[in-house]
């Protein structure tokens, strides 16, 4: 609760005096992701599992061999693995068109003349991740019911890895100007991101899997805070999408 | 005071120059027209003054600021050639959304004014997907004018408008201009154009031919004016002697029995024509000189 607390804390100061046409744009995006079918599926395919994995967690013990950690946290696992697997799936669903969809439709141009290329970048990141937050913050409540408290830790290490899925989404929104071959190619990526990265973390050591570095499940491995250098990433994606976006012509 | 000023401001996708240098000074207060074929470079430079495009090359400012900033940003309202919205929002909460993007958010009673001043008062609340296109350019320059800017670009403000409407936005666009706001408009409609517009520049493969007011622009293509004559009949005696004189002061002349059409030069080729038709004894009893419309000077330049 303390990093949800200071993060947000850290964008209501950002978002404040001269960045406040970022936060027009990041609330605009927040509110509107509440308002698909698909936004709603996945808010109820992830509240259904954190309660459920939650509820019946104890069955998991029986079965294999954990450590006292993970014994501790057994009730969040469920959320934890929906989120390793399909977090990028569920990400690039709701937000494969972030950008590029305004471009394309040229409700751009009334974005971009009445602010810099750089707020919309960011309040579109930051609308996301204000949506995925909230999202996480009641799954981890919900969590809760069963666990007596909340992991710190793991809530950190899941916010972290939604933070770096959801920039990637947006980096890709930026790069690829159709909607719909960013919805294709979400898809693609989403299913195969979580492999691939998670077979790079354990792969053997050729030169291949020296990409496990620019991905976030390498970060997640040991229970300390090493998980922060996936925000790093996330910030790296995120000034690579500014960029480009201020290059492009709308 | 300047509102906009450009410095030989280049424009090229790839090897295709679309702009090949505009400087360009617009003082504030000014309704300005931008003419041009299609493909001229109008929308181009609209585009890259209110940051949608960047230029290759050149410079500009706005308001005597760079033109990126956001305080700058806050002072200019953009209707863009093409307006699209978002389809589930209604008109006042584009409005709303718009003008707290714009740093001066407002109300909901200023976006019901704003949407009466350009006619949308009986689709306040209905969503933009159910707009017709005529009712999206409405909406397209109430969005631009919101948050009650200094300097107005409009991409093609009444294009594809009824004639009512028209009329409507133009008397709109003016009383704007008695507010103090500059406008910086593109147009196909030449009439709207010469009605409207203080000054006025065409454009043609991404030059400016001409620049300047209604009356220096007409006075520069004065020097072809169309002279129509109606006289008494002209003695056949002189016909010939007449006609051969007449032919050495201008060019396409018409003769007929009673009445005669010319392109002159200049205006004292009037007075020395009529004083030919007068030793002629051919009384003259009427003289119509057609001043070049802006049409006849788009279609010249």
């Amino acid at each position: 609760m303390l990093l949800i607390t200071m993060s947000l804390s850290f964008f209501t100061t950002f978002i404040e005096g001269k960045k406040s046409r970022m936060y027009v744009i990041a609330k605009r995006e927040f509110f509107s992701l509440f308002k698909s079918i698909k936004s709603i599926i996945v808010i109820a395919i992830l509240f259904f599992t954190s309660f459920y994995s939650a509820k019946y967690s104890e069955f998991l013990m029986s079965g294999i061999e954990l450590s006292s950690y993970e014994q501790a946290n057994i009730h969040s696992s469920g959320l934890q693995i929906l989120i390793l697997l399909f977090g990028m799936l569920f990400v690039t669903g709701l937000s494969h068109d972030t950008i590029n969809r305004e471009t394309h439709e040229r409700t751009i141009r009334f974005l971009v003349t009445r602010t810099s290329k750089s707020s919309i970048v960011a309040g579109k990141f930051f609308g996301i991740w204000l949506f995925w937050t909230v999202c996480l913050v009641v799954s981890f409540l919900l969590v809760s019911i069963f666990s007596q408290g909340i992991s710190h830790l793991i809530f950190g290490q899941t916010l972290s890895l939604l933070t770096y899925q959801i920039a990637l989404a947006v980096l890709v929104s930026t790069i690829i100007s159709r909607p719909s071959f960013t919805m294709f190619l979400g898809v693609i990526v989403g299913i195969a991101f979580p492999i691939i990265g998670i077979w790079l973390v354990f792969g053997s050591d050729s030169w291949f899997s020296s990409i496990k570095f620019v991905m976030p499940y390498y970060y997640l491995l040991n229970d300390d805070f090493t998980y922060l250098l996936i925000l790093l990433l996330a910030a790296a994606l995120i000034g690579i999408a500014t960029q480009l976006f201020k290059r492009r012509e709308c | 005071m300047i509102a906009i000023e450009t410095n030989d401001l280049k424009k090229a996708y790839g090897k295709m120059a679309v702009l090949k240098g505009i400087s360009l000074q617009i003082k504030k207060g000014e309704i300005f027209g931008f003419l041009g074929r299609n493909g001229a470079g109008k929308s181009t430079f609209i585009n890259i003054l209110t940051g949608i495009a960047n230029q290759s090359s050149g410079s500009f400012s706005i308001l005597g600021a760079e033109a990126h900033r956001s305080e700058t940003k806050k002072k200019i309202g953009v209707m863009p050639d093409y307006s699209t919205f978002y389809e589930h929002m209604s008109a006042v909460d584009h409005l709303r959304f718009f003008s707290d993007l714009s740093g001066n958010p407002a109300s909901k009673e200023r976006c019901i004014e704003v949407l009466k001043s350009v006619g949308l008062n009986d689709h306040v609340r209905k969503k933009t997907k159910k707009y017709s296109f005529g009712m999206k350019k409405k909406l397209g320059i109430a969005q631009a004018i919101i948050h009650d800017p200094e300097l107005l670009f409009l991409d093609e403000p009444t294009s594809g408008l009824d004639a009512e409407s028209v009329i409507h936005i133009q008397k709109l666009i003016s009383s704007l201009q008695e507010q103090g706001k500059t406008i910086f408009m593109t147009s196909h409609n030449l009439d709207e154009v010469e009605k409207i517009c203080t000054r006025v520049a065409i454009m043609r493969e991404g030059l400016i031919i001409k620049c300047g007011t209604m009356d220096e622009l007409k006075s520069f293509y004065r020097s072809t004016m169309i002279v129509k004559m109606k006289h008494s009949p002209i003695p056949p005696s002189e016909r010939e002697t007449l006609k051969k004189w007449l032919k050495g002061a201008g060019t396409d002349l018409i003769m007929k029995d009673q009445s005669l059409s010319i392109t002159v030069s200049s205006e004292k080729k009037i007075a020395e024509i009529i004083r030919a038709l007068n030793q002629s004894k051919v009384d003259v009893y009427g003289v119509h000189v057609e001043e070049p419309s802006l049409q006849d000077i788009f279609m010249e330049a």
